[in-house]
């Protein structure tokens, strides 16, 4: 295809050179230096390599940038699918915890544990009024043998809380650990925080 | 040119087998197009739709149901359900933490699911081999979080995983007869069916949403093809005027007292008298609504709202009201009341102590000895249709604003049917009933210069848009004058200080004004059994009443007095005082005279 169009291209030089030759020239060997110059118009209207350039690279731009998004969106979809699960297995965690929260801090438990760390309820209030330092009530300081708020007795069920005293016992032995570990200056023996359990065992009341 | 013309033909021919091909080619495509786009179209939609698209349902949980300052009484969690395809249940291998492979057998992977839920293993190994050719099997239902992840953590093929929302109440019997416990309705669905939970259905139930998404061979959503189908609403948040605390301190106290004297039931109510919030109401029996099933039927209500009873003399109190209020008496009105009384209609009642010679006694007097006799003879100064303007204003034929499923407004006769001898008991408390928190109701009105403020439980269900529904309405309305209902209190104060139950009433430190009752009970044919409702009703403190503490207790063995509730109110009384910093009284009483 290419010969040909070569073919077809040179014929009207070879009639051109062959009918219209220079007389007073003698410079036979020299291609006559005639050429189409093209007007202003037609130079302007030539594809420019640039153009191509640019558009070539900006098809190239375009699919690499859509490369790109696709490979991040589905990077993306992958993280929103873990980052789902996570939120999912957090929720979990938060429904666990919030749940022990609320049965730890349910009255029943509050106030065998209390019980459990030998704490009585003294029954007569006394208010320290800031504004002038007053003793409103006759403080009276609840003895030992003052009963227990419950008589170490869960008169109200909750069956939610299978064991409430074993959870408190051993919350109570951290938390008294702890205290102890904390204040240096008195020894405390860790031991004694334990305060011998008086009455009946606590046990649920089944009806 | 020969040459020429050769190459021309020839170059033809091979355009023309070009040409042809390329129809060709194109041709087969076109067919192929159109069989798929357009012949198998459907088919083929529907098996990608089969592959791609997947939905979740996002739950809308019910709502929770909060105390005054937000502790917990009622919330909704998630269970699991563990379910296996007995059909594949085969032998598979897992890859230890050091890269081994160990291969674990059905039994074995039977017996570790059996430790983690506490079946042994061969009730799950029983499970899993019961049906072999099934695809599903329920291993165990209804387990924990960390049950659930224990199991998963197994690694185990076969198993599948369902989780479902259920509810659950942290404090257990805590408010268990006010707050309610769920059921279900015709159709099947979950809903409240008593307490709080029925009240408030509505507004806790949650609306569950349904999300679909297109995704790829991994389960992965495909980025983009997400559309919520229906969206979900979460349900709303209730609030209750119930202290937790409170309440469990008025239960603990009024179980204690009713295991100590023999009793049947019984009830506290605890209510602020400037506001006619309910702090607390407290049932025995009681329901824990973990468990609803361990408690009788009959006793999963609550007594307070829905079970009136005759009140006796704690409702001297309105009588007294009533009286002073119409001008009929002053709180010095002396008479002298018989040990029996027989008024103009031949009705007569009797004084519950032996008197000979009729006790000289002011009207005040007659409140501190609960005389039947004196208040029958003040009572009947007003006219029954006078009387019963007054209960009616009282709220004591009507139920509370509270609204409490199945709630009773009392049994009260219209006046024009009333009997001579209930004209005359309804003086006294007798031939009328009411139910606790129409007796608090009372005392809260008396306690708050005459104005009743509308009982109130629930303070306003919180959606999750943030609106606040079913607020209480808190416009009062003034049934008595200021000045009757201070007489009223003084009157009440001398019930503390003087009358037979004084020891067990007074409060150090406070002014306390309380009524005693010992109501006799109908014995279910028409006539009074032997067996007493004892109750306390009061206010406290005296001088600017903040709280009114109701107790009631059901035939009591050991003790048939009032002497069995009074120490449950003192008790109760004094934590409600404690609790909310109420500062001791600093002035004296009136302390009214009595006799003459």
């Amino acid at each position: 295809m290419t010969n040909l169009a070569g073919a077809a291209m040179a014929r009207p030089r070879m009639t051109l050179s062959g009918g219209a030759p220079a007389p007073e020239w003698e410079l036979p060997e020299i291609a006559p230096r005639i050429e189409i110059v093209p007007t202003r118009v037609q130079k302007r209207a030539r594809p420019k390599i640039a153009y191509a350039a640019v558009v070539v690279t900006g098809v190239l731009a375009i699919v690499v940038t859509q490369l790109l998004l696709s490979i991040g969106l589905s990077d993306g979809a992958y993280e929103v699918s873990s980052l789902q699960q996570e939120q999912k297995e957090l929720d979990r965690t938060n429904q666990v915890l919030s749940e022990q929260y609320d049965s730890l801090s349910s009255p029943q438990n509050l106030a065998a544990s209390a019980e459990s760390l030998g704490m009585v309820a003294n029954s007569a209030p006394v208010y320290l009024r800031l504004s002038d330092g007053a003793v409103l009530g006759s403080p009276v300081a609840a003895s030992a043998g003052t009963p227990t708020l419950t008589g170490g007795q869960t008169l109200i069920p909750n069956s939610l809380l299978a064991a409430p005293t074993a959870a408190a016992d051993a919350a109570a032995t951290t938390d008294a650990a702890a205290a102890a570990a904390a204040v240096s200056a008195p020894p405390v023996e860790p031991q004694s925080a334990d305060v011998p359990w008086q009455g009946a065992l606590p046990s649920p009341t089944t009806r | 040119m020969n040459a020429a013309a050769r190459i021309h033909r020839s170059t033809k021919r091979r355009a023309a087998v070009a040409v042809a091909v390329v129809v060709a080619v194109v041709a087969v495509f076109i067919v192929r197009l159109v069989s798929i786009q357009i012949v198998q179209a459907d088919e083929l939609n529907a098996q990608s739709a089969d592959k791609l698209s997947a939905q979740t349902s996002i739950y809308g949980l019910r709502g929770d149901i909060v105390d005054n300052d937000g502790t917990v009484l009622a919330t909704t969690v998630l269970r699991y359900d563990v379910t296996a395809s007995p059909v594949s249940v085969t032998d598979f291998d897992r890859t230890g933490d050091d890269g081994s492979t160990t291969t674990v057998t059905p039994t074995q992977a039977a017996a570790e699911i059996a430790a983690i839920t506490g079946q042994t293993s061969d009730e799950v190994y029983g499970i899993l081999t019961a049906d072999p050719g099934s695809n599903h099997a329920y291993v165990v239902q209804g387990i924990d979080v960390d049950k659930f992840r224990a199991i998963r953590d197994l690694e185990i093929p076969w198993l599948y995983y369902e989780s479902h929302p259920v509810r659950t109440y942290p404090n257990g019997a805590v408010a268990g007869s006010v707050v309610g416990f769920m059921g279900e309705d015709e159709n099947g669905t979950a809903v409240g069916t008593a307490g709080v939970e029925q009240i408030e259905n509505q507004c806790l139930t949650g609306t569950d949403g349904l999300e679909t998404y297109q995704r790829g061979a991994d389960g992965v959503a495909i980025p983009g093809s997400t559309e919520t189908a229906v969206q979900a609403v979460q349900g709303g948040t209730a609030q209750l005027s119930i202290d937790s605390d409170l309440q469990w301190f008025s239960q603990q106290a009024l179980v204690d007292r009713i295991n100590e004297t023999g009793a049947a039931w019984g009830t506290v109510v605890v209510q602020e008298v400037k506001t006619g919030k309910l702090l607390a109401v407290a049932d025995y029996p009681s329901v824990d609504p973990n468990n609803v099933d361990a408690t009788p039927d009959s006793e999963r209500g609550s007594i307070a709202f829905q079970s009136p009873f005759e009140p006796g003399s704690t409702f001297k109190a309105l009588t007294a009201a009533s009286v002073l209020e119409a001008g009929a008496a002053d709180v010095g009105t002396q008479v002298e009341a018989p040990y029996i009384f027989t008024d103009a209609n031949g009705a007569s009642t009797r004084d519950s102590e032996f008197h000979v010679d009729p006790l000289r006694l002011t009207f005040a007097g007659v409140m501190q000895e609960s005389s039947n006799t004196g208040f029958g003879m003040l009572g009947e100064r007003l006219s029954s249709e006078q009387r019963y303007d007054f209960m009616q204003k009282f709220h004591m034929t009507e139920p509370s604003e509270v609204g409490f499923p199945a709630e009773s407004g009392g049994i009260l006769a219209p006046w024009q049917d009333w009997d001579d001898q209930t004209n005359l008991t309804t003086t006294f408390g007798q031939g009328v009933s009411t139910t606790a928190i129409q007796i608090a109701s009372l005392y809260q009105t008396i306690g708050n210069g005459g104005v009743r403020l509308p009982v109130s439980l629930v303070q306003g269900c919180q959606a999750a848009d943030g609106t606040v529904t079913d607020a209480p309405a808190t416009d009062g309305q003034q049934i008595v004058s200021s000045k009757t209902a201070t007489d009223v209190v003084n009157m009440l104060e001398t019930v503390v200080t003087g009358g037979y139950a004084s020891a067990d009433l007074e409060i150090p430190g406070y002014r306390v004004a309380a009524k005693t009752g010992t109501a006799q009970m109908s014995d279910g044919s028409g006539a009074y059994g032997d067996s007493y409702i004892t109750s306390v009703a009061g206010l406290a403190p005296a001088e600017d009443p903040q709280y009114v503490v109701s107790v009631t207790i059901a035939k009591p063995v050991t003790i048939e007095s009032a002497l069995a509730a009074a120490p449950v109110f003192q008790k109760i009384m004094s934590q409600v005082l404690k609790q909310n910093r109420v500062l001791p009284s600093t002035e004296p009483g009136p302390d009214l005279p009595t006799t003459y």
